[in-house]
């Protein structure tokens, strides 16, 4: 089943900007088109994954609920915009519950042909999951600065002390032992040999705790993963810090900015000290453009590494207020 | 690696923590949702306070090597016991010749006369050096009540030798500083004997009537070459809460009512539900207090820099 007007509104989805017509007709013939009342509930959060949904027209909300029988409502989505991506690619579950706001048409995408439609080693596999990134980018982006929000204040800048440094001031070390670095659920998926090509393709560096690797609201010149130890990434609004996500072995970092060239959200300061593989602007355009194994493996690591951060930020967590 | 669980406030029939929800305390022992590679088979002991019982300051004690889920004294006197305050483990150990599975070394330890008992989700690596280095940190007198071989039972011996009378009912804050105070007794010995790998120390305190809990873990994300408990402890060791009015069940779902000010705490490794919408997850390196008062619960979340 596959019609005209659906393959002209798929052209107009940003998340399949740059997919070409006969990739977008093959996509169209396996959605399943709904149109749906104002009131229903398309899904409740926590339930079970089956499908993402591309809103043809209408409007949804989405609401969190969060302890004290309280719903909080964190966007809403009109046509063009997708919902449910995070559930299917992790199968954890949806993570808000969907109400639909004004009567809407949806196509249903099921979990199978999304999976299909990254899993191949086509250009349009690769474009889908940089879209797909850029869009969880802007996501989170958008978490933060709620969280920000609701600690109040100016952002403030680090004192002069706790700069962060230059890529050449850290201290250099030898790569870590690859059988170590296979073991994370991080590296499960990738191809050895791609793994291989990753994990040389950066180079090394060790960090004392408390050190200050990136500053909210300026640049990211690099990608960082964490090898050994911990990262914070904090928000620091007038005198207060909340920790919005901690990096710790297989968990990335920096890389947002890399993403969309916009400033880094989040401070990134280390709690333990840390070894950390870093991937300077450069490479880590060169591995995120790229349509090869490794730049395979690498898309799939950030689009886990994302995943992974938006559910953390969506989780409900007694955040810590610390002083500065 | 175990789980651990503990409940402050309104009177609860414990079997509904142990048993009737989706992720209940007995569940994790043998399905855990947040721990991929390992099972929680080595035992299950649990101390429970029941205020209307003969002797209401000291808890209701239960412990045994067989599975929970299959013990049927558990499950009657769990469905007999509606406690203000328990604290219940399920223990985990490596599959290894040097595990040792036996009654003494089931939590929540609890010397005969102490009005404190302990439950530990972790594990110290390296334990064996330090064991001795502790010594001289341990009052003689506490550290001849060690039974078991476990870490755990040390940590408690350590945290009792904090406290101005290890016997005593020590209040709230004393408490706290009193765990606080052997962590870094801990990471001060983990440093004399060069010992640097990471090592989850999540606790779980109890007096009765106050509980106090952290989720810390020392030098997180190093690991020994060739760990067996690696992919166990890449990610922190997740504690979480849910706090408000009661624990009830309601459309045949289980979940904590608003309160305001709270009456109820659930303190576990996992939230006690499939459903994660009336569960905090407890920050990093943190410490959380909560104690009854007549005018409700008392709680209480800070960073633990230890």
């Amino acid at each position: 089943m596959c019609d005209r007007e659906t393959v002209d509104f798929l052209a107009t989805v940003p998340l399949l900007e740059g997919q070409e017509e006969p990739d977008l007709v093959e996509l169209a013939r396996v959605m399943r088109r709904r149109t749906v009342p104002e009131g229903e509930v398309l899904w409740r959060q926590g339930d079970e994954a089956r499908e993402m949904l591309f809103i043809v027209d209408g409007a949804v909300s989405a609401c969190l609920y969060v302890p004290g029988d309280r719903t909080v409502e964190i966007g809403r989505a009109g046509p063009g915009e997708t919902l449910g991506e995070i559930g299917v690619l992790d199968g954890g579950g949806h993570t808000m519950s969907v109400r639909v706001t004004e009567p809407a048409t949806v196509l249903a995408l099921a979990r199978p042909d999304f999976a299909a439609l990254l899993a191949g080693q086509h250009p349009s596999a690769f474009r889908l999951k940089r879209r797909l990134a850029s869009l969880f980018t802007t996501r989170l982006r958008n978490q933060f600065r709620h969280l920000a929000v609701s600690l109040g204040g100016e952002m403030a800048g680090l004192p002069a002390d706790d700069a962060a440094p230059a890529l050449a001031d850290l201290e250099q070390c030898r790569a870590p032992d690859s059988k170590y670095v296979r073991r994370m659920t991080t590296f499960h998926d990738f191809d050895p040999l791609a793994l291989w090509g990753f994990l040389t393709s950066g180079s090394y560096v060790r960090c004392p705790p408390g050190r200050t690797l990136l500053a909210e609201g300026a640049p990211s010149t690099a990608y960082y993963l964490t090898i050994n130890g911990a990262v914070e990434k904090v928000l620091v609004r007038g005198k207060w810090r909340i920790r919005v996500g901690l990096a710790g072995p297989g968990k990335a970092f920096g890389y947002e900015s890399l993403i969309d060239g916009r400033p880094s959200p989040v401070t990134a300061i280390t709690r333990e000290r840390a070894l950390l593989l870093v991937l300077p602007r450069d490479l880590f355009d060169q591995l995120f453009n790229g349509e090869d194994a490794v730049s395979r493996g690498f898309l799939d690591v950030i689009q886990k590494d994302l995943v992974a951060t938006l559910r953390e930020t969506l989780r409900p967590c007694a955040r810590l207020a610390a002083s500065v | 690696m175990c789980r651990i669980l503990a409940y402050l406030g309104e009177p609860l029939p414990v079997e509904h923590l142990l048993f009737d929800t989706d992720n209940s305390l007995v569940r994790q022992s043998y399905s855990p949702r947040m721990m991929n590679t390992f099972l929680n088979l080595a035992g299950f002991g649990m101390k429970a306070w029941d205020p209307t019982s003969l002797r209401p300051e000291d808890p209701f004690s239960y412990r045994a090597t067989t599975l929970p889920s299959f013990d049927r004294n558990l499950r009657f006197i769990s469905s007999k016991l509606a406690s203000t305050c328990l604290v219940a483990h399920v223990r985990g150990v490596t599959y290894s010749r040097e595990a040792v599975v036996a009654d003494t070394n089931l939590h929540p330890f609890h010397f005969v006369g102490a009005r404190v008992v302990l439950a530990h989700n972790g594990h110290l690596r390296q334990f064996a050096p330090m064991r001795y280095s502790l010594v001289e940190h341990v009052q003689p007198e506490l550290a001849q009540r060690i039974e078991g071989t476990t870490d755990s039972e040390w940590i408690y011996a350590l945290v009792l030798s904090q406290l101005d009378d290890p016997y005593g009912l020590p209040d709230t804050r004393e408490l706290a500083d009193a765990t606080a105070n052997a962590l870094r007794i801990l990471r001060n010995v983990r440093a004399a004997h060069g010992i640097d790998t990471s090592s989850p120390v999540n606790l779980c305190l109890s007096t009765g009537r106050a509980v106090v809990a952290t989720r810390v873990s020392f030098d997180y994300g190093w690991y020994p070459p060739d760990d067996e408990m690696l992919e166990t402890d890449l990610p922190f060791v997740s504690l979480w809460y849910a706090i408000g009015g009661e624990y009830t069940e309601r459309d045949g779902d289980w979940q904590m009512t608003a309160g305001d000010p709270p009456r109820s705490v659930i303190l576990a490794s996992e939230p006690l539900t499939t459903d994660l919408s009336t569960w905090l997850e407890v920050p990093e390196y943190s410490m959380l207090t909560a104690e009854l008062t007549p005018e409700g619960l008392d709680f209480e979340t800070r960073d633990l820099d230890v």
